[in-house]
């Protein structure tokens, strides 16, 4: 009697892990379509904070690309200055992606990635500047890579893994 | 001191001393790829991978300090960063740049 209940258990428990392995991924994808765009916009709106905070400190942009410094005129010291930002989209906006890539034209659910990934990584070289005393950034380099994407018999992974990296020389 | 542009504001490059070159292949643990994968539901950073990434970055610069270091410079112009990605979800992280012999102006 004893060993009935506890193969009962353990079947059970089988079960369950299954059931919860079948309902996961429909429930998460509906929950990335239904309140993905409140992490979304909650992410842009303190992206946009920060910005206008260190605009607010320095008056201006601390960043550029120029080779030379503008504001700056006696230099003592330099040094890279570099920061990265690895995002992805969500399985909605993958989705979405996916259903566009078909027919071509903008999609506009990577582009809205995109732009938060390049904004994030720009405001933390921002921020990063600050915080090592640096008083300019001069020459700033975006670059964009796949690099955590696997490559599996020519096709890369669906989970459109993005880096992005920025980099520049700090001067004060 | 390094920077990416041609010269160091500030000093004088007097010599130059070839190329400097520094890289690092990291992979990333599979644990953190199944948790990055949950992350992904609702988009946004995967925080793991950035700071895996910026390890080897950092690591990859280091290097190539040693190998300016080890050549006599006392500066690094020009630096570039390139990644390639190898297979099995390893990366590659590459830094180079000029060596110079820098002195203040």
């Amino acid at each position: 009697m004893y060993d009935f209940t506890s193969e009962s258990i353990a079947l059970l428990i089988v079960y369950l892990i299954i059931a919860v392995f079948i309902l996961f991924f429909p429930l998460a994808f509906i929950y990335s379509m239904l309140f993905g765009w409140i992490h979304q916009s909650g992410r842009q709106k303190k992206l946009l904070a920060r910005e206008q905070k260190v605009a607010g400190i320095v008056g201006g942009d601390n960043i550029h690309t120029l080779s030379k410094p503008i504001n700056l005129e006696q230099i003592s010291q330099c040094g890279l200055v570099m920061t990265n930002i690895t995002v992805a989209p969500s399985w909605w906006q993958l989705f979405l992606g996916g259903i566009k890539s078909i027919f071509g034209g903008q999609i506009q659910s990577f582009e809205k990635v995109l732009a938060f990934g390049r904004g994030e990584v720009m405001q933390r070289l921002r921020e990063q500047a600050l915080g090592e005393g640096w008083s300019e950034v001069i020459n700033v380099r975006v670059e964009t890579s796949m690099v955590m994407n696997k490559v599996k018999g020519g096709q890369q992974n669906k989970l459109g893994t993005l880096e992005f990296v920025a980099y520049g020389t700090g001067i004060r | 001191m390094t920077s990416n542009i041609e010269t160091i504001p500030g000093f004088r490059i007097t010599k130059s001393l070839g190329v400097a070159t520094g890289s690092t292949v990291r992979a990333k643990h599979i644990g953190k790829d199944i948790l990055a994968g949950l992350k992904n539901i609702v988009g946004g950073e995967l925080k793991a991978y950035t700071e895996l990434l910026m390890e080897a970055r950092t690591e990859a610069l280091g290097r190539m300090m040693m190998d300016a270091g080890q050549r006599g410079a006392n500066g690094v112009v020009n630096v570039r960063f390139a990644t390639s990605s190898v297979a099995g979800g390893a990366a590659e992280l590459f830094a180079y740049g000029t060596a110079v012999v820098i002195e203040q102006e």
